[in-house]
C-alpha cells in the first residue's frame, strides 16, 4: 500500500507541475502608483526580417524600464500572424500589442482594440489607422512601392526614367529594352512573379494600380464601385493593358513558378531592368553596385507622376491587456526617444511615419520612398479594403491564368468583372 | 482482494499521465471542434462574433463550393496515385536491400533518410530542384533542351504539379515503408525459399508464389499508412505548390492543386472563417474514417495465418 501512495503523490506532483503555468497571473502585483515598472509586455509582430533588432531594443527598452517585454515575430505571407492570433485569443492568452494591416483585419479585431486617439504620438503621423475618426493603429513604418529601375541599364539604353508616367511610356521603354536584351545582357525586360505563392504581388500590389493610380491621396471613389459591383470599363481596360505588358516582357519561369528570392534575384543580379517590388527589398540589395530608383505604375493611358506608399501594418494596444500602460508607454518611446527613432530607421531599416526623425534610411528604393513621399507623390494603399479571401482565393488564380497564358485579355477582364459583381455584399 | 485493488489502482495510475494527455490534447478538442462545426465560431473579436448555432450552414456551404469538392476529387486522385507508387517504389527497394546486394545496409540508411526530413523543407529543396535544376539540364546537353521552355516546368502545369507532389512524396514516404517491407520479407522462412528453388521456381514466380502472400499483414499496415499520409497531406503541398497553379474549373479560377488539407486550412485562415474550415474537416474525418476501415477489411481478408 505504501507504494501506491508514493505513486499517488508524484502523480498529483506531475500534474501540479504540469498545470501551474497557468496560475501565476494571478498573483501579479498590482501597480496603483501608475509605475510601469514590473509589468509584463508582449508584442506580436508580422516581421520576421526586423526580429533580431526588434528584440534588441525591447531587451533594453525593458531594462531601463523595469518591464519584460517578449517579442512574437510570426510573418510572411498574409495568413502569417493570423493564425497564432486568433489561436492565442481562443487560448484567452492575447499579446499586448499586435500588428494588423488594414481594415479587414481591424474589423476582425475590433473587440480588442483600444482607441489612442489621446497618445503624443498621433500629432507627429499622417498615416496612423483611423476608424469613424478615432485612432487605433500605431504606424509601424512607411513602405512603398512603384516600378524599381536599374537606372544604369535605362542610361545605356538611352531610356529618360521621366518617360515613365504612363502605358505609352512604359510601352517604348519595354520594346526598346527587349530589341537591346543581349547588349544589355538582361534575360528579361521586368521581373515579374504571378505564381499562387506570389499572389501578394499580383493580386494585392498590382491589384493596387487599379484602385488608386492617379486618385488623390484616401480617394476611396473605385474601391466603393467595385466593393459594390460597379466597374468602371475604361479604367478596368486599360488596367488589363498594364498586366498584360508588366506579364508580356517578364521572364516566363520567374513569372508562373518563381518565388521571392528568384523574382528579386533576377533584379539584383542585373537579369531584368525593372522589378515589381517595393522597398523591402533593399535588404536583398546589399552587394548590388548599380543605381536604383523607382518609376510610378503605368496602369493608365493619362500620366501619373506617384507611387503606392502607406503603412503597411499598424500596431494596436489589446483593450482588455493588464499592460495598458507599459503598451502605451513603449509606443510613445519607440517616437519620443533617440533609442527609439535609432531602432527604427538605423538597426531596422525602416522609413519612420513620423516627423521629428532627422535619421534616414540607407537603402537605395528606401530613399526614393522618401523623396516621393516629401515631394507629395503618393497614392494610397486601397487594397486592404478587400478582404483577404477575395484577394487570395479570387484574384490570384484570375492573375496566374493570365499569365500563365490560359486566358486572353478579354477573357481576364471578363473574369475579374465576373470576380466584382460575385463580391458584392 | 485487498492486492488485486491495489494493483488496479496502481494500473490506472500509471496510465493516468497518458490518458489525461490524450484527453486533454485529442479527445477534448474532436468534440469541441465538431460542436464549433455547427456554429459561426470566428475566434476573433468581431462587431457579429457571438457564438450561436446555424445547424448544418457551414456543411451544406461546403459541400456546393466547387473549390471544396473540386479538391475533394484531387485528394482522392492524389491518394490512389501516390499510394500505388510509394508501395511499388516501397516493395522494389526492400527486395533490393534484402537481396545480396553490396552495401545493402548502407542503401537501407539511406533510402530510410529523406523520412527524416521535414516536409516544409522537402518541398521548398524540390521546389528548386523542378525550377531551377532539371530547366538548367537544358544547357548541359540538347536531348534536354525541351526541359529548359517555361511552358514545360513542372510545377507550372496542373498535371505535372500533382505528379510533382507524387515524386515528392514517394522519394519522402518510399524509405519508411520499405522498413516494414523489409522487416516481413526477413520474415518469410528459408524453408519456403529453400524449397521452390528445388521445385526450380525462378525468382518471379518465389515473389509471386511466396513473397506476396507471406507478407500480406504488411501490406495491410503500408496500404493503411500511405492512405492516410496521402489523405492528409499538408506540408509538402503548401511548401511545393502553395495550391498553384490556377485551373478554370465550373467557370471559376481556383487552385489547381490544393488538396484537402490545405482547403481546410484556407478556409480556416485564408478566407477567416474557422466553423467552416471545422465542418470541412469533420467531413474530412468522416470520409477518412469510412475508407480506411473499409481498406483495413479489404486487405485483413487478404492475409495468411501460418
Amino acid at each position: 500500500m505504501k507504494k501506491s501512495v508514493a505513486v499517488a503523490i508524484s502523480l498529483v506532483l506531475l500534474a501540479g507541475a504540469m498545470f501551474a503555468g497557468g496560475s501565476s497571473d494571478t498573483k501579479k502585483a498590482k501597480q496603483a502608483d501608475g509605475s510601469i515598472s514590473g509589468s509584463k509586455l508582449t508584442l506580436m509582430q508580422n516581421k520576421p526580417e526586423i526580429d533580431a533588432q526588434l528584440k534588441a531594443y525591447a531587451a533594453a527598452w525593458g531594462a531601463k524600464n523595469g518591464v519584460t517585454v517578449t517579442i512574437k515575430s510570426i510573418g510572411g505571407t498574409s495568413g502569417g500572424m493570423g493564425p497564432q492570433l486568433k489561436s492565442d485569443y481562443a487560448a484567452g492568452d492575447m499579446p499586448d500589442i499586435f500588428a494588423f494591416d488594414g481594415l479587414e483585419s481591424y474589423k476582425e479585431w475590433e473587440g480588442s482594440i483600444l482607441d489612442v486617439s489621446n497618445e503624443a504620438w498621433v500629432a507627429k503621423t499622417s498615416v496612423a489607422f483611423k476608424y469613424n475618426n478615432k485612432v487605433f493603429g500605431f504606424p509601424v513604418a512607411v513602405e512603398g512601392w512603384g516600378m524599381a529601375y536599374n537606372a544604369d541599364m535605362l542610361a545605356k539604353a538611352g531610356i529618360d526614367p521621366k518617360t515613365l508616367v504612363n502605358y505609352a511610356g512604359y510601352k517604348a521603354a519595354f520594346e526598346k529594352l527587349d530589341s537591346m536584351k543581349a547588349e544589355l545582357g538582361i534575360d528579361s525586360v521586368v521581373s515579374m512573379a504571378a505564381a499562387v505563392e506570389m499572389g501578394w504581388v499580383t493580386a494585392h500590389h498590382n491589384f493596387n494600380s487599379l484602385l488608386s493610380n492617379g486618385l488623390a491621396y484616401g480617394d476611396l471613389s473605385v474601391v466603393n464601385a467595385l466593393l459594390a459591383g460597379n466597374v468602371d470599363a475604361k479604367r478596368l481596360a486599360e488596367y488589363a493593358d498594364w498586366v498584360e505588358l508588366l506579364f508580356k516582357y517578364a521572364d516566363k519561369a520567374v513569372l508562373t513558378t518563381g518565388n521571392y528570392d528568384s523574382q528579386v534575384g533576377a533584379f539584383a543580379t542585373g537579369k531584368a531592368a525593372f522589378l515589381h517590388q517595393g522597398n523591402w527589398t533593399d535588404g536583398n540589395m546589399k552587394d548590388v553596385t548599380f543605381k536604383m530608383a523607382f518609376a510610378p505604375h503605368g496602369s493608365m493611358a493619362a500620366k501619373t507622376d506617384g507611387i503606392f506608399v502607406a503603412a503597411p501594418s499598424f500596431y494596436a494596444i489589446n483593450k482588455d491587456s493588464k499592460s495598458v500602460a507599459a503598451a502605451k508607454a513603449f509606443l510613445n518611446d519607440l517616437v519620443s526617444t533617440p533609442e527609439g527613432a535609432a531602432y527604427m530607421v538605423t538597426e531596422a531599416g525602416m522609413i519612420p511615419a513620423f516627423s521629428g526623425i532627422a535619421l534616414q534610411p540607407s537603402g537605395q528604393l528606401s530613399k526614393s520612398v522618401q523623396e516621393y513621399s516629401a515631394a507629395g507623390k503618393v497614392y494610397s494603399w486601397n487594397q486592404y479594403y478587400f478582404t483577404g479571401d477575395f484577394r487570395d482565393k479570387t484574384l490570384t488564380p484570375i492573375y496566374n491564368q493570365f499569365a500563365a497564358g490560359k486566358i486572353t485579355k478579354a477573357e481576364y477582364i471578363d473574369l475579374m468583372t465576373k470576380a466584382f459583381i460575385a463580391n458584392k455584399k | 482482494m485487498n492486492s488485486k485493488k491495489e494493483k488496479t489502482l496502481i494500473f490506472w495510475l500509471f496510465l493516468a499521465p497518458a490518458l489525461i494527455a490524450f484527453a486533454a490534447i485529442i479527445i477534448v478538442p474532436f468534440f469541441m471542434g465538431v460542436l464549433y462545426s455547427f456554429t459561426n465560431w470566428t475566434s476573433s473579436t468581431r462587431a457579429d462574433s457571438e457564438l450561436r448555432f446555424i445547424g448544418l450552414e457551414n456543411f451544406t456551404t461546403s459541400i456546393l463550393d466547387p473549390a471544396f469538392s473540386y479538391s475533394f476529387g484531387l485528394t482522392i486522385v492524389y491518394t490512389v496515385i501516390n499510394m500505388l507508387a510509394i508501395n511499388f517504389m516501397a516493395f522494389v527497394l526492400a527486395m533490393l536491400v534484402t537481396s545480396n546486394l553490396k552495401f545493402r545496409k548502407f542503401y537501407r540508411v539511406g533510402f530510410f533518410v529523406p523520412n527524416l526530413i521535414g516536409g516544409l523543407i522537402l518541398g521548398y529543396i524540390w521546389q528548386f530542384v523542378f525550377n531551377s535544376v532539371i530547366p538548367s539540364l537544358a544547357k548541359v546537353n540538347e536531348i534536354f533542351a525541351s526541359l529548359g521552355l517555361p511552358e514545360n516546368l513542372m510545377l507550372g502545369n496542373r498535371n505535372t504539379a500533382v505528379l510533382a507532389l507524387v515524386i515528392v512524396g514517394t522519394w519522402q514516404y518510399a524509405g519508411y515503408i520499405m522498413m516494414i517491407y523489409v522487416a516481413a520479407i526477413e520474415g518469410v522462412p528459408m524453408e519456403l525459399h529453400e524449397q521452390a528453388m528445388i521445385d526450380g521456381a525462378t525468382t518471379l514466380q518465389r515473389i509471386k508464389t511466396i513473397v506476396i502472400p507471406m507478407v500480406a499483414q504488411a501490406f495491410t499496415v503500408t496500404m493503411f499508412l500511405t492512405l492516410v499520409q496521402s489523405f492528409k497531406q499538408f506540408d509538402v503541398n503548401v511548401s511545393l505548390t502553395s495550391g498553384g497553379p490556377s485551373v478554370i474549373h465550373g467557370g471559376l479560377p481556383i487552385f489547381g492543386t490544393e488538396l484537402l488539407a490545405l482547403n481546410i486550412y484556407n478556409t480556416a485562415f485564408l478566407s477567416n472563417n474557422l466553423a467552416m474550415g471545422q465542418a470541412r474537416a469533420v467531413i474530412f474525418f468522416l470520409v477518412l474514417a469510412i475508407v480506411s476501415l473499409v481498406q483495413v477489411y479489404v486487405n485483413k481478408k487478404k492475409e495468411l495465418e501460418l
